[in-house]
């Protein structure tokens, strides 16, 4: 007895630092936060109990529901375009050609600038008077649109500049491609595949489980998007609210308004939204993720 | 562990060891029996040379007879961090905040009352402007002292009023002619594209006070209960952008709009005299001998909606102790000593703001940097000078109010009704902080 109580003090006592900061800074912090969604609770006064004030507020408050349905749109555009143009640069740099690390390198930089260089770079090549994207469109004779200041292109030019950030994904992607069997790829040649149907059959079967990895982070992050259009919109939340997002609304709630309490209502609903995301995303990834292993 | 591993921890590690013995130390060095006063300040950079200078002064003067020691500590963004410091319990002695954020950290409870504290460190309130020590106060009692004070006036470029047929020697001074000279500075391209325009209203074009306007038509918004834009002369107000927009179109005016770059530097298009007219503080002045320091223009009072009627946007930054300071005392005694007139009026001429006192001394204006600084005083003397709405929860109905600016400009909803709907969502929020005050008032 005394030496099975002996082992796991000894094992409490050298875990300590994970278990206590566990405890101190994750623990304690999300029980309280949780708390605090029950209360008004403007910071420099004690809280006060509401019940699920904060939660009914919530459903009928017009900004919030924008503000979701903005965050959804970004989601659904910038995820299945970021895991294309991703997979398709990866599948590109996987070709043994001269200066392969060159170019890898050139598609990997982008995502080490700090995202408020990448923005204010941004607004500049989108500025439909001076830019280049659109000097580039007058070229081929099509017009500009005002890509920052107009509420139907705002959110496209947001989704745009977040594929200027799409290495990380690629370098994932290029390590998922280089894990493919190449007996594979040689068993679809004997077979007769072509080049797209080796594709289909062997390279996107094989890549599927880094897509799902890549695709639940791209849906995490996707609900967490702040510097990019904070920076690129002086209005903070572009024209007729286009670009405002549902961190952007929380962050507003708890630093300008000073509503604590609704803005950890706020991240509680987005934690469940995430949650519900991400177990909706692996249920539909099932049948079309493989892993070698199973 | 090997003679190599060894080696090679001593190289990496000594380098360290010695950068600590010997590396550089990040405070100053503060004498002995002082207290040590930590000072958040919002300038950096050009703006906060001269409050070093100032700080600096007095540690080696008054602050040395008086065993005080002021930190001076540049923060960003320094009222949230001013605002978690003190929910934290620690927050600096003094704080260098914006005039908007007094009546929100006062109903918190965040700020000390300055009245009786002044009183008995004797600052000398009594030779202020009236303005400046208003926009100070909330629920009638003073939290802040005025650092650097601005009036707002709509700078126009006397070149362009020239070639537009405008005498430059009398810029407008109610709406209507102020509308007959936005016409008239107005110019379009063949295709109808405007090259330059008479003025705009846009936020996202130097357009940084977008709740003014109706205060320009003599409205009276905040009645410590209600913030009321549903008023017939602040109605009046975004029906006149409104109208102004659809008379010089408002794909043309959008799309001119979207070229504004950065505001310091030739992207700025006052200074490109892309833009005729502005509605702009004195600092503006500096950026002009910067960047054009040709450019021929003049200053006046922004028109009101009548010519007798003198409406002023008056504001500040300020100093603030928040509650909870350690040295309330010490930060009083460097206040008394930053109030003084010679110490204010050096800070406000170098950071090319006007003076917060009655009357300024000679020098102040003989060595200001904005030729024009007599008008933007004579503005702060107007009757009808006006602050930011003194209610705790204008931080969310400024964002209301700029979403129905955005709506008015751009033609979403008619303006009578953009006006009615962001009415309903104001009172809304005023409703909801009212109901949160008096649940905390009635909490045990």
């Amino acid at each position: 007895m005394s030496r099975t109580r002996g082992s796991l003090l000894t094992g409490l006592l050298w875990t300590a630092p994970w278990w206590l900061g566990f405890l101190l800074w994750l623990a304690l912090p999300l029980g309280l936060s949780l708390y605090i969604s029950f209360c008004d609770y403007p910071l420099l006064r004690p809280p006060v109990f509401v019940g699920a004030k904060n939660y009914t507020d919530l459903a009928a408050d017009p900004l919030f529901a924008r503000v979701i349905a903005n965050t959804f749109l970004y989601a659904l555009l910038a995820i299945p375009l970021g895991t294309v143009v991703a997979v398709l640069l990866a599948i590109l740099l996987n070709q043994p050609v001269r200066g392969q690390s060159i170019y890898r390198a050139c598609i990997f930089v982008p995502t080490i600038v700090p995202l408020v260089a990448v923005a204010v770079v941004w607004m500049w090549l989108l500025n439909p008077e001076f830019g280049l994207v659109n000097s580039a469109l007058a070229l081929v004779g099509l017009p500009g649109p005002l890509w920052l200041e107009s509420p139907r292109w705002a959110m496209l030019a947001l989704v745009f500049v977040s594929l200027w950030l799409v290495g990380s994904p690629v370098v994932i992607y290029l390590a998922g491609l280089q894990d493919i069997p190449l007996t594979l790829y040689e068993a679809a040649r004997i077979d007769g595949a072509s080049p797209l149907r080796q594709f289909w059959h062997v390279t996107l079967p094989g890549l599927s489980p880094v897509i799902l990895f890549n695709v639940i982070i791209g849906v995490i992050a996707s609900w967490q998007v702040f510097a990019l259009p904070y920076v690129m919109w002086r209005t903070q939340r572009g024209p007729g609210n286009s670009v405002y997002f549902y961190t952007m609304y929380l962050y507003d709630n708890a630093f300008q308004f000073l509503k604590m309490g609704y803005a950890s209502a706020m991240a509680w609903v987005q934690f469940l939204i995430i949650l519900a995301l991400t177990g909706l995303v692996f249920r539909l990834s099932r049948r079309h993720v493989h892993y070698r292993g199973s | 562990m090997n003679l190599r591993a060894a080696l090679l921890l001593t190289l990496l590690g000594l380098p360290a060891v010695l950068l600590l013995a010997f590396g550089p130390r990040g405070a100053h060095d503060v004498p002995a029996d002082r207290v040590v006063l930590r000072y958040w300040e919002k300038w950096t950079g050009v703006e906060s040379v001269p409050m070093e200078r100032i700080v600096e002064r007095f540690n080696r003067t008054v602050g040395a007879d008086e065993g005080i020691w002021v930190e001076y500590i540049a923060v960003s963004n320094v009222e949230k961090r001013t605002l978690i410091a003190t929910a934290g319990g620690d927050p600096p002695d003094i704080a260098g905040l914006f005039d908007k954020i007094i009546p929100q950290f006062a109903d918190q409870g965040a700020l000390l009352p300055l009245d009786q504290l002044a009183v008995e460190h004797e600052i000398d309130l009594a030779g202020l402007r009236p303005i400046w020590l208003e926009i100070c106060r909330y629920d009638g009692r003073l939290y802040a002292l005025p650092s650097t004070p601005y009036t707002i006036g709509l700078y126009y470029n006397r070149r362009l009023f020239r070639e537009a047929g405008l005498d430059p020697d009398q810029p407008p001074r109610t709406i209507a002619a102020f509308d007959e000279c936005v016409r008239r500075l107005t110019r379009r391209d063949d295709g109808g594209a405007i090259t330059q325009l008479g003025f705009t209203t846009s936020p996202g074009m130097l357009g940084w006070w977008h709740w003014v306007w109706p205060m320009f038509f003599d409205a009276q918004l905040w009645d410590g209960q209600r913030y009321r834009l549903d008023t017939p002369r602040a109605r009046a107000a975004y029906d006149w952008i409104a109208a102004r927009r659809d008379e010089l179109g408002r794909p043309q005016l959008l799309r001119f709009e979207a070229t504004a770059g950065a505001i310091e530097g030739m992207q700025n298009p006052f200074l490109a005299e892309r833009l005729a007219m502005v509605f702009q503080g004195p600092w503006m002045s500096n950026w002009i001998a910067s960047y054009a320091p040709e450019l021929d223009y003049g200053v006046a009072p922004f028109p009101s909606v009548t010519a007798e009627r003198r409406n002023v946007f008056a504001s500040s930054d300020v100093f603030v102790i928040p509650r909870g300071a350690r040295h309330p005392r010490e930060a009083l005694r460097f206040l008394r000593y930053l109030m003084r007139q010679d110490v204010l009026e050096e800070l406000c001429r170098l950071q090319c703001k006007v003076s917060p006192f009655r009357e300024p001394r000679p020098d102040f204006f003989a060595g200001h940097p904005n030729p024009d600084i007599a008008v933007f005083e004579q503005m702060a003397d107007s009757p009808h000078a006006f602050g930011y709405p003194a209610m705790p929860m204008f931080a969310e109905v400024n964002t209301e109010l700029l979403h129905l600016l955005e709506n008015v400009i751009r033609g979403t909803l008619p303006p009578g009704q953009a006006v009615t709907a962001s009415q309903q969502h104001v009172d809304a929020i005023v409703q909801r902080y009212q109901d949160m005050a008096r649940r905390r008032e009635a909490a045990p």
